[in-house]
């Protein structure tokens, strides 16, 4: 028979006395299981969700994520629906759309852009009582950028407001 | 410095995962665990690096990491009866004598199949009741001293 090997006691080695250990892992598994799910329910992105703003001369719709994390590539669909002739479509986004995030692409081509009063605004063209425009701009966030900020958006017909919808997007690291 | 603190946080989240997961499942080396070891590294990786391909951003990381290990290491070699068990974990005995631990079997996820594997593989004792002591160690090794008799 031989005594217990060097530096190990019964009670602490064998009977686990004083040891919370499985305990902690038990509470750190728990802790997995609750950043999953909560990653499966959107918490941190990147589903898109809809908001729509009906308004007496148009319908506007924003599809895009509210949540995204840091390098993601995504997609933002505008679709405005003229309930009368729209002469000077313009659509004027916030400046949180593009800060530190890199716009990839945006189609179809708008007739000008510009910036009105710090924000983006991208003309549009005319579209006729009925017509429905849909505007798509592909994006990417910036790695580094992280934080909530405003992404609203305005829909104008020249220097007339049609439309608003606030939004905001979290980034996560 | 972002990337620094990434590097700062993705270690710590490696350590917890290692703690919460278990010092079993990450000594064996099967073909799938080895599999996944070098997925999670790679996950991990893009998570600290993101786009950065610099070299500075490589030292950065890297030096995090290995200062972060040192940090640990000598936190443990530092305050062993408080620090060293949180972050490494106690060695577990798993037999006494001959006799199973079965409350610390079960606690490890260990049965006595693999307990009997391992003890062939590694001490080359045919059966249970020939080991005078099994001790699942913080590596997550099974280290087995043979009965005298």
């Amino acid at each position: 028979m031989s005594d217990i090997p060097d530096q190990l006691t019964l009670k602490v080695n064998r009977d686990r006395e004083g040891k919370r250990d499985v305990v902690a892992r038990r509470i750190g598994v728990g802790v997995l299981i609750v950043v999953l799910a909560l990653g499966l329910l959107n918490l941190f992105g990147q589903r898109p969700s809809t908001m729509t703003e009906d308004a007496e001369a148009a319908t506007l719709e924003v599809y895009a994520p509210e949540r995204v994390r840091g390098g993601l590539f995504y997609q933002a669909r505008f679709t405005i629906e003229a309930r009368r002739e729209v002469r000077e479509a313009t659509l004027v986004l916030d400046p949180g759309w593009v800060e530190g995030i890199t716009i990839n692409t945006l189609a179809p081509g708008p007739v000008g852009e510009a910036s009105r009063n710090g924000d983006l605004s991208f003309e549009l063209g005319r579209i006729p009582a009925g017509d429905k425009h849909v505007f798509f701009l592909q994006l990417q966030v910036n790695p580094t950028n992280v934080g909530h900020r405003s992404q609203g958006v305005q829909l104008y017909d020249g220097d007339e407001l049609l439309a608003t919808i606030d939004r905001s997007i979290t980034v996560f690291p | 410095m972002d990337i620094v603190l990434r590097a700062v946080v993705l270690f710590l989240f490696v350590w917890f995962v290692t703690r919460a997961v278990g010092r079993r499942e990450l000594s064996t080396l099967e073909p799938f665990d080895l599999i996944l070891l070098v997925v999670l590294g790679d996950l991990i990786q893009q998570g600290v690096t993101q786009n950065d391909f610099s070299v500075t951003g490589a030292i950065l990381a890297g030096g995090t990491m290995a200062l972060m290990t040192v940090l640990f290491s000598f936190l443990a070699f530092r305050f062993p009866k408080r620090i060293g068990p949180v972050l490494e974990g106690d060695p577990v005995i798993l037999v006494e004598r001959g006799r199973t631990i079965d409350r610390n079997l079960r606690r490890n996820r260990i049965t006595l199949e693999e307990l009997a594997a391992q003890a062939r593989i590694n001490a080359q004792i045919a059966h249970l009741d020939q080991i005078e002591w099994a001790v699942l160690e913080t590596s997550g090794q099974i280290s087995f001293i043979p009965s005298r008799s």
